[in-house]
């Protein structure tokens, strides 16, 4: 025997050694693979055979219009112990699910309306179908047909408290991702409480990035309700005194209010501006005889301001009107017109209002009537008795404005009213002055708790003093030329106002932040989604 | 500003003589020459003075009296004397928490104490907004009477105080 030989026999027996030892492991790991895979096939069997209700859940294929169903799907908001114990049909989100031995709970949700269902192991449901529901995903749509059925105790969670819904079948409509980028109920806590718990909260900036989930929040959904009432209601007292709805373009050729803040937009060889007001337009309705107008559209406001308060484009309502012999008319029908819509948010949006309160607590709104009507020197008078220093013609600064409120609601109790007869100076050039002391004009703003909801004033129908005021403002008399001229062929006296949408909302519901009553809020630092 | 707090709290005490004073160091500390030899720093000279116009009251009548006005006095160099923004947050906290069922710093009588902490005070005071009065409203109460107490304000100029609430939410 050589050294080598000896040495190949030791290397081969090893070898040997080796491979038995490996091909044992894998029989064992095949036998395992096997014993696994015919258990696998058993439970299977096992689910199919005992799966009595598989054609009551599942993926509902794709909505592409194939059928037209005769199938009425109920709203949550009408499911009432009235209906109990009836088969219906509907269509909602999974709000939550909780799977609890053999029954599941789930939350179902449709808006701001939210009711329990419950499916529970029984001769219509298997185990599977209530493993399949507690396996929906968060805000994934469902199809659902259940008995209606009063329930016992009050459930406290849901705004349908008296009943709940014994599911018979369940299809997913459409399948939501399991991650969410933010939880409904973080986003609903009320403010300051999850700070106490320890628990989550939402921040404003993940809110709006994920601006489409934020807004399934009951208070957004209440939020958007109530301002599409403030449209509504402004419109419909509008329209019963008598005025016109117009529209007026967006893109201008010149800014309405001096150049410093408008966006300029380019404009085929030239450039042109976004709109600030529709002020020119409406004043050139009320020179075609048009009487009284009012606008609703996007205002733009190019204004770097990162404040609570401003957008970079909000919706703007406006009105101008024609007076007979003085402008505390045109002040008396818009204090009117606001005075209307709270009355109709405070009757006809009850149920909004309290949910917005539950997340966002603030003071019922309070307004007198007829509207209190404060001068500027008043004003600046009951601010000088609290302290602050301020010159006569000084515009009021934000904290100066909040404080006034403050000072007004504590001595008239309201939190709307004029403040009228600024100081000319401080007014755009188209602003009447005052006729008893030229330091001052008939211009007049409104505010809702201390903030500026309106801006107006007496404008200046006469050419010949318009021009004068457009050169005192340094206004290239050039570019205004169409304005001024539609003044020439007889204007009637007139006067109007502005007002911010958002503002309305946020103010009227006590709100911090315009941001939260836009529904896709622009400012100088977002423009998206 | 020590000197004239000084030339002030004579007047307070009703003195005929008013003494010279020269500052000493960077932190400006007052310094009376008397006859005894100089006499440095705030708490020593209004000691003095108050003795001279024989108001010994106004130290305090019994040993916790005299502990406690002792107390806020220091509390008045140390504490509020160059204070910053932040610090000064924290002393006006602290004293409206404190003044919440008091009158005076040292219980219910005037001492030397309410007079040193006025005028320590003042420059605060003068600075907060509407809002913030409110919000330290126990603090705004006591200045408001210190600064219509007899003879004591003279240099300083008054601090409008509302005598309504009008952040009733408590959110502004």
């Amino acid at each position: 025997m050589t050294k080598e030989d000896a040495q190949g026999s030791t290397a081969e027996e090893t070898q040997s050694k080796k491979g038995l030892k490996k091909q044992q492991k894998e029989a064992e790991k095949a036998a395992k693979k096997a014993e696994k895979q015919a258990k696998l096939a058993a439970d299977q069997q096992g689910t199919e055979e005992d799966d009595f209700s598989k054609d009551q859940y599942g993926i509902a294929a794709m909505v592409q219009s194939q059928q037209k169903l005769d199938r009425e799907l109920v709203r949550v908001q009408d499911l009432t112990p009235e209906m109990a114990d009836k088969v219906i049909w509907l269509r909602a989100r999974v709000h939550t699910s909780r799977a609890k031995g053999k029954q599941c709970f789930l939350v179902l949700r449709q808006q701001q309306f939210n009711v329990q269902a419950l499916v529970a192991v029984g001769d219509r449901a298997s185990k599977q179908m209530v493993k399949f529901a507690a396996n929906i995903n968060k805000e994934s749509i469902v199809d659902v047909e259940a008995t209606l059925r009063k329930v016992e105790q009050k459930i406290e969670s849901c705004t349908q408290q008296e009943v709940e819904l014994h599911v018979e079948k369940i299809f997913v409509i459409s399948q939501a991702e399991a991650r969410l980028p933010l939880q409904l109920e973080d986003a609903s806590r009320p403010e300051g409480e999850g700070d106490e718990d320890g628990r989550a909260t939402v921040n404003q900036d993940t809110r709006l990035d994920n601006r489409v989930i934020d807004l399934r929040t009951t208070t957004s959904q209440a939020i958007f309700r109530l301002q599409a009432g403030v449209c509504m209601l402004f419109r419909e007292t509008l329209t019963k005194k008598d005025f016109v709805e117009i529209q007026t373009p967006k893109i201008i050729s010149a800014a309405s209010e001096g150049g410093a803040n408008v966006f300029t937009v380019s404009y085929f060889k030239t450039s042109a501006y976004l709109a600030q007001s529709p002020q020119l337009y409406k004043q050139m309705c009320i020179c075609a005889d048009f009487d009284k107008v009012f606008c609703v559209g996007p205002v733009f406001r190019a204004e770097d301001s990162n404040t609570h308060r401003h957008l970079t484009e909000f919706v703007g309502l406006d009105i101008e009107m024609a007076f007979n012999y003085h402008y505390h008319e045109v002040i008396d029908s818009i204090t009117d017109t606001m005075v209307q819509i709270f009355k109709g948010l405070r009757d006809r949006f009850q149920t909004e209002i309290q949910t917005v309160s539950k997340q966002y607590p603030s003071e019922p709104f309070k307004f007198l009537e007829p509207t209190l009507r404060l001068e500027y020197t008043e004003g600046v008078a009951m601010l000088r008795q609290a302290g602050v220093e301020m010159g006569d013609e000084d515009d009021l600064s934000t904290p100066n404005e909040k404080l006034l409120g403050r000072l007004v609601k504590e001595k008239y109790d309201t939190d709307f009213y004029v403040l009228d007869k600024y100081p000319l100076s401080v007014r755009p050039f188209y602003t009447m002055p005052d006729p008893s002391n030229p330091k001052y004009s008939n211009s007049y703003d409104m505010f809702m708790r201390g903030e500026e909801i309106l801006s107006g004033a007496q404008r200046v129908h006469d050419p010949q003093l318009l021009t004068e005021r457009a050169i005192h403002h340094e206004i290239d008399l050039e570019k205004i030329k169409a304005y001024i001229d539609s003044f020439r062929f007889g204007a009637p006296p007139h006067g109007g106002g502005g007002i911010g949408l958002e503002r309305v909302c946020m103010l009227y519901l006590g709100l911090h932040n315009i941001r939260q009553t836009s529904m896709f809020p622009r400012d100088p630092k977002r423009l998206t989604p | 500003m020590a000197l004239k707090e000084l030339s002030s709290l004579e007047k307070f005490l009703g003195l005929k003589k008013h003494n010279k004073y020269s500052t000493q160091g960077d932190n400006k500390v007052p310094v009376l020459q008397s006859n005894n030899g100089p006499m440095v720093g705030l708490l020593t000279v209004c000691s003095h003075l108050v003795n001279e116009a024989k108001r010994p009251e106004l130290l305090g009548t019994s040993t916790e009296h005299r502990a406690m006005v002792h107390q806020w006095l220091e509390y008045r160099v140390t504490k509020v004397d160059g204070c910053t923004r932040e610090e000064a947050k924290t002393v006006l906290k602290d004293l409206n928490l404190y003044l919440q069922d008091k009158v005076y710093l040292a219980g219910n009588c005037f001492t030397l104490a309410d007079a040193l902490m006025y005028y320590g005070l003042h420059p605060l005071v003068v600075d907060l907004a509407v809002h913030e009065k409110e919000h330290y409203v126990n603090v705004t109460r006591w200045f408001d009477h210190l600064q219509h107490y007899p003879r004591l304000r003279h240099h300083l100029c008054p601090v409008v105080v509302l005598r309504n609430r009008v952040y009733i939410s408590g959110h502004h």
